[in-house]
């Protein structure tokens, strides 16, 4: 469409398309479309990625494949149904979080925390607001850590119980996604008792909590934790004794303990190759050095150990719940502080065990009442990059297994 | 002129075509009594000295017609029964218990764009559905329903089956290829090396029961199950019936063996371009499919139509209660209770808003009628196909109900598992319960 000075609005108007344009020569051409972009390779890996070998060619899943946790899209390089090579392509949910916190100050830069993950978002806000005490060197008072790591635990196990149904769901089970959802619906249900949100908690505030443990919560807590185990294990034998699943699982996206630290894995997908490294207790924070737990560890490395790992640690979670709530102290729950809060000049840095892995902050202050720079580590960034290394020699079907296996979520990878 | 405008255009539309359908139905059917009349004579003439033709046209028809609502009751049966599997509700809006979700569904996807992609081969495009469905209903032919009631009773009715229930394997690959893209040629190749090496194992998993039953006549294998259960060719042949049922489930393409449309690997395979009606083919042939491999399943392994134990049919009532005494007294009392809690459980169990007497009530009436529908037929009609389709469509629909609960139940398998299943696994252990069968019978007969 051309703009015409007597078009009733001459500002809005389309430019208008050119043979060199690429949308006009791909209507043009039929059958020339390829997942390719739209320039010349810029760097060697993109130059061999996308020349095609003797009987390969490359298929385009997602963004708006079904099984593709949101919006990930991926270049598959195929020989038959075998992956050769793949290659991630990020950036469609990408919201420019970190911009937006230094935009805000302290206080309502955590709400921007929040929907960076929206299965695990405790751990999201737990990180930032670490950091912004240690910018301020609030103390916190123990009732409030008791209750952030409470709610933190049972955040875990809601993750964690929505992995193993989507697992399953990629694999081709339909079951266990909504089976596993009525735990997870038990778990916000309480959550949001406590927090006043089902999915975008909004909790932990700088110094403390938001709000003090509550009857229904507590009930609700109470009733679910007397049939959590049975009702945890009960769904999980649907797939843990399918002959099936196991075998499709065991042997796939397989990574050995130094590949996975030197590309920086942390978390179960860390621990499901031999390495006992936990946040909580190679760096302690809140009180996690007054808790009893384990860290389970499996040595396989592949998919079927990185899923019976996360049920290991649903266990451990509830351990760790069973403990904090007969440990729990009384006293207040937050820290007496300013209304408007200017930090020293300096940065600080504030890592957690998350249900991914190492979520992180890295906070530089200027002394105003806002972030100068923000820096968010998210797990699911670092464990996509594996998949380049895991998914090699596989099968097409093995693709979103393996993704899946690793837990990624796209609004934390984009940011 | 205006007058008669001015008169059309006040008319709604309803009028309008109440105006010219109603002549137009008129002379329709004075033309067709004219025709009948003049030509009656001859035209039975014709159809007599050509019944086996007129026969054939019929029974086609009916096949075609039958596929619609078996298609809609298997849908319906597996969202239920997959929502109950999930802990949810499933349908319950349109009908009964959701009972006409599946029917809006059809006219849905009658109703919506049936959309080309550019790039596509618009006439392999168009008849692969069409191919595909008549596959499957092409294989509903032969398969006896009850005594007298087939299609046609060829004597090779099993290898007319294989032949037919092979053709489909062509739809789907042209669907595959002529959608141009690469999620349909992906789905339209794995469906084609999937079905040509499943056929083999299920072809060789019947030969033994062919050696057997002397016949390849689906008719003559259901009337050589007649008698006890313990007659059935499951007996004879449980490892043929076990390959038969693993090898018919990967024909059909249904979990664990959907590899061609699955969803979490490339959408929905050979079927991903198609919308409205030609997906509503290709969506029907599936279900089709399920009906008629447990069809199958019923005819050759689990009796047909026979009923269970040994009943002579058509069953003549001569009851002297006398003679009877206690025992006509349980069966009174017992049958018509259990029949009502059997027909009442569903109702119960399906929703929470029919409460418990209500489901009562609906199960006593329900379990009424289905006593009295088959007495009238067994005892005084003679009709023993009545009892015949009843048998048969209750031993199907046990085993339609097999396939959705493993597709409740089980992931999918990985195509390199697939085909190593198929050629290491099912293939030698077929021709091991061929070699097995064919000794035996050498053993026994001589």
């Amino acid at each position: 469409m051309t703009a015409t000075t007597d078009h009733p609005h001459p500002h809005r108007h389309y430019e208008e398309t050119s043979a060199d344009d690429p949308r006009v020569v791909l209507d043009r051409e039929i059958g020339v479309f390829e997942p390719v972009p739209p320039y010349p390779p810029r760097t060697e890996r993109e130059a061999e990625f996308y020349t095609l070998g003797d009987g390969e060619m490359l298929l385009n899943m997602g963004p708006q494949h079904p099984s593709t946790h949101g919006v990930l899209r991926v270049v598959l390089k195929l020989d038959g149904e075998k992956v050769v090579d793949l290659d991630p392509v990020l950036g469609y949910l990408h919201r420019g979080v970190e911009k937006l916190c230094e935009n805000a100050d302290y206080h309502q830069a955590i709400c921007y925390l929040d929907p960076l993950e929206y299965v695990s978002s405790l751990f999201c806000e737990w990180p930032g607001v670490m950091a912004f005490e240690k910018l301020l060197d609030v103390d916190v008072p123990r009732r409030a850590e008791y209750i952030r790591v409470l709610s933190g635990e049972l955040n875990r196990i809601a993750s964690h119980a929505l992995f193993l149904g989507w697992m399953a769901l990629d694999l081709g089970g339909l079951t266990p996604i909504l089976w596993s959802f009525i735990e997870r619906d038990e778990i916000v249900d309480m959550l949001s008792a406590l927090t006043g949100q089902r999915m975008l908690f909004n909790y932990f505030r700088i110094g403390g909590v938001n709000g003090d443990l509550n009857h229904e919560f507590m009930s609700r807590l109470g009733d679910w934790m007397s049939r959590a185990t049975e009702q945890i294990e009960a769904g999980n034998t649907l797939l843990n004794e399918n002959e099936i699943f196991v075998r499709r699982m065991r042997g796939l996206g397989t990574i050995d303990s130094t590949t996975a630290l030197r590309m920086v894995m942390t978390g179960p997908n860390l621990r499901a190759t031999g390495v006992p490294f936990d946040v909580r207790r190679a760096h302690p924070y809140s009180v996690y050095p007054e808790l009893d737990f384990d860290i389970p560890t499996r040595d396989e490395g592949d998919c079927l150990a990185r899923y019976l790992l996360r049920m290991d640690e649903i266990r451990q979670s509830l351990r760790i719940i069973d403990q904090c709530l007969h440990q729990m102290p009384d006293g207040p729950i937050m820290a007496k502080l300013p209304r408007l809060l200017r930090p020293r000049p300096g940065r600080a840095y504030a890592g957690i065990e998350g249900p991914r892995g190492q979520y992180a902050a890295y906070v530089v202050s200027d002394g105003t009442d806002q972030p100068f720079r923000m820096r968010i580590h998210d797990p699911s960034f670092i464990h996509l990059q594996a998949v380049g290394v895991m998914m090699p020699g596989h099968l097409i079907a093995d693709t979103m297994a393996v993704m899946a296996s690793l837990d990624p979520i796209m609004g934390g990878v984009d940011k | 002129m205006t007058v008669i405008a001015r008169g059309w255009n006040r008319l709604t539309l309803p009028g309008k075509i109440i105006f010219l359908a109603v002549p137009l139905l008129i002379a329709l059917t004075v033309g067709l009594v004219a025709t009948i009349v003049l030509l009656g004579p001859w035209l039975l003439d014709v159809l007599a000295n050509n019944l086996p033709i007129v026969r054939f046209v019929i029974a086609a028809t009916v096949v075609l017609l039958m596929t619609v609502p078996t298609a809609f009751l298997i849908i319906y049966m597996e969202m239920k029964v997959i929502a109950l599997m999930n802990l949810r509700i499933g349908p319950d809006r349109v009908g009964p218990f959701g009972s006409l979700l599946s029917v809006v569904h059809g006219l849905k996807v009658l109703m919506k764009e049936d959309f080309t992609p550019t790039g596509a081969d618009p006439l392999v495009f168009t008849w692969a559905p069409v191919v595909v469905y008549l596959a499957s209903v092409m294989s509903l032919l032969v398969i006896p329903f009850a005594p007298g009631l087939f299609g046609q009773d060829f004597n090779l009715g099993l290898l007319y089956f294989f032949a037919v229930g092979g053709l489909a394997v062509v739809g789907l690959l042209m669907a595959g290829w002529s959608s141009f893209n690469k999620y349909s040629l992906l789905g339209g190749l794995r469906s084609a090396a999937q079905i040509i090496s499943y056929e083999i194992p299920l072809t060789l998993s019947v030969v033994g029961l062919i050696l057997l039953a002397g016949t390849m006549s689906l008719n003559q294998i259901v009337l050589n199950q007649a008698g006890w259960f313990t007659d059935w060719y499951v007996f004879q042949q449980p490892l043929g019936a076990l390959i038969f049922f693993i090898a018919a489930t990967a024909e059909a393409n249904r979990t664990p063996f959907d590899l061609t449309e699955a969803d979490s690997e490339i959408v929905a395979g050979f079927a991903t371009e198609y919308s409205g009606m030609r997906f509503g083919f290709f969506f029907f042939a599936e279900y089709v499919n399920v009906f008629i491999i447990s069809a199958l399943l019923v005819t050759l392994f689990f009796g047909g139509w026979n009923a269970p134990f040994d009943w002579p049919w058509p069953l003549e009532l001569h009851i002297d209660p006398a003679s009877l005494g206690v025992g006509l007294l349980l069966v009174v009392a017992f049958v018509p209770l259990a029949l009502t809690l059997a027909f009442a459980a569903p109702f119960w169990l399906a929703s929470r808003r029919i409460k418990g007497w209500q489901a009562l009530v609906l199960g006593f009436v329900l379990a009424n009628l289905f006593i009295g529908a088959l007495l009238f037929a067994w005892a005084y009609l003679g009709l023993d196909w009545v009892a015949g389709i009843v048998w048969f469509l209750l031993k199907t629909y046990v085993f339609v109900f097999t396939f959705v609960w493993m597709r409740g139940t089980l992931p999918r398998v990985r195509i390199d598992q697939l085909m190593g299943f198929a050629w290491k696994w099912l293939l030698p252990a077929s021709l091991l319960n061929l070699f097995v069968t064919a000794a035996a019978i050498i053993v026994v007969r001589s």
